[in-house]
């Protein structure tokens, strides 16, 4: 029960063929350009999505109102090998600057044009027990709100109103 | 694959209500049918192409056959649909790879 036992990390890795650098500059510059749009915490529609590329950078979610909501800020800017952010959001999926579970990034290159990129979500028992356990379990399997916006619009092209 | 199926199922609109009745809770056949613009029979086939899917589960109680949602089976379509990270990175090694303009117009 106690709030500092470890909870295991997410681990992620992919392989992709492009210069470090640039893999890194895509990764943090151009969030954007790849980040899925369904996965934003703040107002949607999101209209863009940004990572000031710097150390104490924030990630941004732009809604198409202009309104914004940080997503997490980072604590280790090394480019184009490594990045840390703390991600800034709670077990339900909301922004909460209290929050300290961090994602860290680590760009290898394995060749001039093969970068090798490793994700590891981790700290989750900073956020307590439960509350981590069940962030570690959205960030690795699912994403909270997708079943639920699925069975949205099945109610909505439904063509009987349920009651 | 259990999702695969859970996903043919759910687009029949009529057995999308038919399971929207069951996530209020545990309803007989009857209980479901009525409302609906179709027959109790074909209620229960829908409910049966829900059970095979792993969506909703049934128990006997006396002559009547209770369903209900199987959570399980909403966990593994969830799953399905997505999957944080994995999701991410994949966009991620997309964008990474697409050829930039200015560098190497041709390889």
């Amino acid at each position: 029960m106690s709030r500092s036992t470890p909870i295991e990390p997410v681990r992620k890795s992919v392989r992709v063929t492009a210069p470090i650098a640039h893999a890194f500059e895509v990764f943090t510059s151009g969030l954007t350009r790849w980040w899925p749009h369904n996965h934003g915490i703040g107002k949607k529609p999101i209209q863009k999505v940004l990572l000031e590329p710097r150390l104490g950078g924030r990630w941004l979610e732009i809604s198409q109102d202009g309104s914004e909501t940080s997503v997490a800020t980072i604590i280790q800017w090394e480019p184009p090998h490594r990045l840390v952010m703390v991600w800034q959001v709670n077990a339900q999926w909301k922004p909460d600057v209290t929050m300290k579970s961090e994602v860290d990034v680590r760009f290898t290159a394995e060749g001039a044009n093969v970068t090798h990129v490793e994700l590891v979500h981790h700290k989750f028992e900073t956020m307590g027990a439960q509350a981590g356990a069940s962030l570690r379990k959205d960030v690795n399997g699912g994403w909270p709100g997708l079943i639920e916006r699925f069975a949205q619009e099945a109610e909505r092209s439904s063509p009987i109103q349920a009651h | 694959m259990t999702y695969g199926n859970a996903l043919t199922v759910l687009a029949d609109p009529t057995r999308r209500q038919v399971f929207e009745r069951l996530r209020a809770g545990p309803h007989a056949v009857n209980a479901i049918a009525a409302g609906l613009p179709v027959s109790r029979p074909a209620v229960s086939q829908h409910l049966k192409a829900l059970k095979a899917a792993g969506l909703v589960q049934e128990r006997s109680e006396g002559v009547r056959r209770i369903y209900s949602v199987r959570r399980e089976g909403l966990a593994d379509l969830r799953d399905w649909l997505d999957s944080f990270w994995d999701d991410a990175l994949e966009a991620f090694k997309r964008e990474a790879e697409k050829p930039t303009a200015k560098k190497t117009r041709s390889r």
